[in-house]
């Protein structure tokens, strides 16, 4: 096994140096690019979630220097872009459990919104 | 129709509030949304400032242009990603965002304003609520959050009356426990799935929620210490003065839309009627 030299800390309290990042969000993209199959293209929250995993993904493909990584994902550290990946995949399933591509519920009463109400 | 027609264009950097220019990072909002049409949550609200070239600007209040943009264009993005509970968008002057949306939507917004990597609001600042007893909803609930990676707030708006129960959000923001209880004691807005709901500032024996606009001033009750049951005893209230109710207009024209009074008709009619009861100042 190659040996890598990894960052010493992320400087987060609570948030460890992650062993292989490159591993960790490939298989995070790919789980959350199945779970968007599950919800209907017509969607918009799938397309443009799709196009910034899509991007994020490619940079993770050809990258293969963390630091350099970072830098183009733009999102902070790498740590917290795997953060940001777990939160997403989270995102993903509750949206497609909640149908929320869906026409409005209801409207509101009529003058609910209304400021000021006179 | 093929996902490489929105480009990830870059968004220019924003200037924070003191001219500062920082490389912060920027959400990717593709800055030409072909495939959005308008829907009727991000019409052009009415209460947004629209500067009109015959009215004079009434002040030296400069506008962040760019930032106002860039705020309107995520709410778009929201209102577009979530049809199903976005009633409107809009901005106010001070170029805060405020997403209006109807109350059984409030988890998933919340959910996906917190872990969507565009929004990324993990901060939940406040939760309030308004009384307007007009309304048929009457209770306006107020979530105001705060983005740490874009540096940007929103406020979620939705509604609810006395009886309607709303989702509370405490398993998602750990803040959200304190606050409700604090909505919950002060309007009575009553939150589902709260793990621990009951009173927060009002005492004990506390009967009523304070906060309502038909709850008096002064309240319901006194309490005061009776020698006799050497204790702390609970009456009702008996002020030494009488409440003065002052009718005190400030020399600034507050809404320039309301200059005439609406109720003209009723006052000219009910002129020569004797004043209400002591303590009143008639203004007009």
């Amino acid at each position: 096994m190659a040996s890598k030299i990894l960052k010493a800390t992320t400087n987060i309290t609570g948030l460890a140096v992650s062993k292989d990042p490159h591993y960790a969000l490939k298989l995070l993209y790919g789980k959350i690019l199945r779970d968007l199959k599950k919800i209907p293209e017509t969607s918009v929250y799938r397309k443009y979630t799709e196009d910034t995993i899509n991007s994020r993904l490619a940079h993770v493909e050809n990258e293969p220097n963390i630091a350099r990584l970072e830098r183009k994902i733009n999102c902070g550290q790498i740590e917290e872009v795997i953060v940001q990946a777990e939160n997403e995949l989270m995102c993903v399933r509750r949206m497609a459990l909640n149908n929320v591509w869906g026409p409005l519920i209801g409207q509101a009463p009529p003058n609910q919104w209304k400021w000021p109400i006179a | 129709m093929a996902s490489s027609l929105i480009r990830h264009i870059a968004r220019p950097v924003l200037t924070t509030s003191k001219g500062f220019l920082s490389a912060a990072t920027h959400r990717n909002i593709p800055s030409t949304l072909v495939l959005l049409r308008r829907t009727q949550a991000t019409a052009p609200p009415g209460a947004a400032a629209a500067a009109t070239p015959n009215v004079p600007a009434p002040s030296l209040v400069r506008v962040n242009v760019e930032q106002r943009k860039a705020l309107l264009d995520f709410g778009q993005y929201v209102a577009e990603c979530l049809p199903r509970f976005v009633q409107h968008v809009q901005m106010t002057s001070t170029n805060e965002l405020e997403i209006l949306i109807h109350p059984d939507g409030i988890f998933s917004v919340l959910a996906f304003l917190k872990d969507h990597t565009n929004a990324q609001f993990s901060s939940l600042a406040d939760i309030t609520a308004i009384d307007v007893p007009t309304r048929a909803y009457r209770f306006e609930l107020a979530y105001n959050l705060l983005s740490l990676r874009f540096n940007s707030r929103v406020r979620v708006k939705t509604y609810t009356d006395e009886l309607t129960p709303i989702a509370s959000v405490c398993d998602l923001f750990d803040a959200a426990n304190w606050m409700e209880r604090e909505v919950w004691d002060m309007y009575g807005v009553y939150f589902t799935n709260h793990p621990d709901l009951r009173r927060i500032l009002t005492d004990y024996g506390f009967e009523g929620h304070p906060m309502r606009k038909d709850f008096p001033l002064p309240g319901y009750t006194e309490v005061r210490y009776d020698e006799e049951q050497r204790r702390v005893v609970i009456e009702p209230i008996e002020l030494t003065q009488d409440y003065r109710k002052f009718d005190l207009s400030t020399p600034w024209e507050t809404f320039p839309k309301f200059r005439n009074p609406i109720h003209d008709d009723s006052k000219k009619a009910n002129a020569p009627e004797p004043a209400a009861a002591s303590g009143n100042e008639n203004k007009k």
